[in-house]
């Protein structure tokens, strides 16, 4: 499905791509899905005002579904630790993982030919916003290790199938980007 | 490239000598594609490219590496940062970890 040639550098710090019409839903779709994902985890019965407002939430044990867990993992492998530090941290984590998908959103949103126009700044948004969303789909194909074969044999009806093909086509685009990036300016 | 056992040694030593017993810690991810681990590395810690690539290679050889010694503090805003890119990091005592 890759109809676009990915990003290419434009200039010193411009990066330019071109998506057409259905590579453009696919990423909006999975963009407001990681969006929806994300508010899942909202500070349910937030007890103190005062600490909401400076990011401190309820949460202190890591989330139950496997995406989500994988989006805000643990930053300590002892777990009174992780959790005291989830508590200060997660909150914020969360909003920033949400900011990176509604910005690419709304540059595909407003963009009607699909063109899109990065700095460099917003390359990392970008790069984070796709890497969240390969996360999220490489749990769903159960991506465990270097071993895909169990991917490569999908039938043509499995639904999964269709989500590997996406998820290939992201790193692809990820990928594009990061040459991009990292290429001398001509 | 993997690390030799005086390499290892050396960064020991590092760690304790300049007073920063605490390190951070990536794991190995065989989602994160290898050239956003080693552009993730240039530009969250400013590492050479080279020095960027040996790091996500003895992560993806290895299983895991310490990509950066300090505080306490330091080292959480640095995993916090690795979080915000999608990275799986932790923050260890440096004793612990190697």
């Amino acid at each position: 499905m890759a109809a676009s040639d990915g990003f290419k550098r434009h200039g010193e710090h411009s990066y330019l791509i071109q998506f057409d019409e259905s590579e453009k839903d696919v990423l909006i779709n999975l963009c407001e899905q990681i969006i929806e994902l994300l508010a899942e985890r909202v500070d349910h019965g937030q007890e103190d005002p005062l600490a909401a407002m400076v990011g401190i939430t309820s949460h202190d044990s890591p989330p139950d579904d496997d995406v989500l867990r994988r989006l805000l993992p643990d930053a300590y492998k002892d777990s009174s630790d992780a959790a005291e530090f989830r508590r200060y941290t997660e909150s914020t984590l969360r909003g920033k993982k949400e900011a990176h998908a509604i910005s690419i959103r709304m540059a595909l949103k407003s963009s009607p030919e699909g063109d899109v126009e990065l700095d460099h700044a917003s390359a990392n948004i970008w790069l984070g916003g796709l890497n969240d969303i390969r996360l999220a789909l490489g749990v769903r194909l159960k991506i465990e290790d270097s071993n895909f074969d169990h991917l490569e044999i999908l039938t043509p009806d499995d639904p999964l199938r269709g989500v590997y093909a996406v998820y290939s086509w992201l790193g692809w685009l990820q990928e594009s980007l990061l040459e991009a990036l990292l290429s001398e300016v001509e | 490239m993997v690390k030799t056992a005086d390499a290892v040694e050396a960064e020991i030593r590092a760690i304790f000598s300049n007073n920063s017993p605490w390190v951070t810690i990536v794991w190995d991810d065989p989602v994160n594609l290898q050239s956003y681990v080693t552009y993730v590395f240039m530009e969250l810690f400013g590492y050479s490219k080279n020095r960027a690539t040996e790091l996500m290679l003895q992560v993806h050889n290895e299983g895991k590496a310490v990509v950066s010694t300090g505080s306490r503090e330091e080292m959480e805003h640095d995993v916090a940062r690795l979080h915000e890119f999608g990275l799986w990091a932790t923050v260890q005592r440096g004793d612990e970890a190697l």
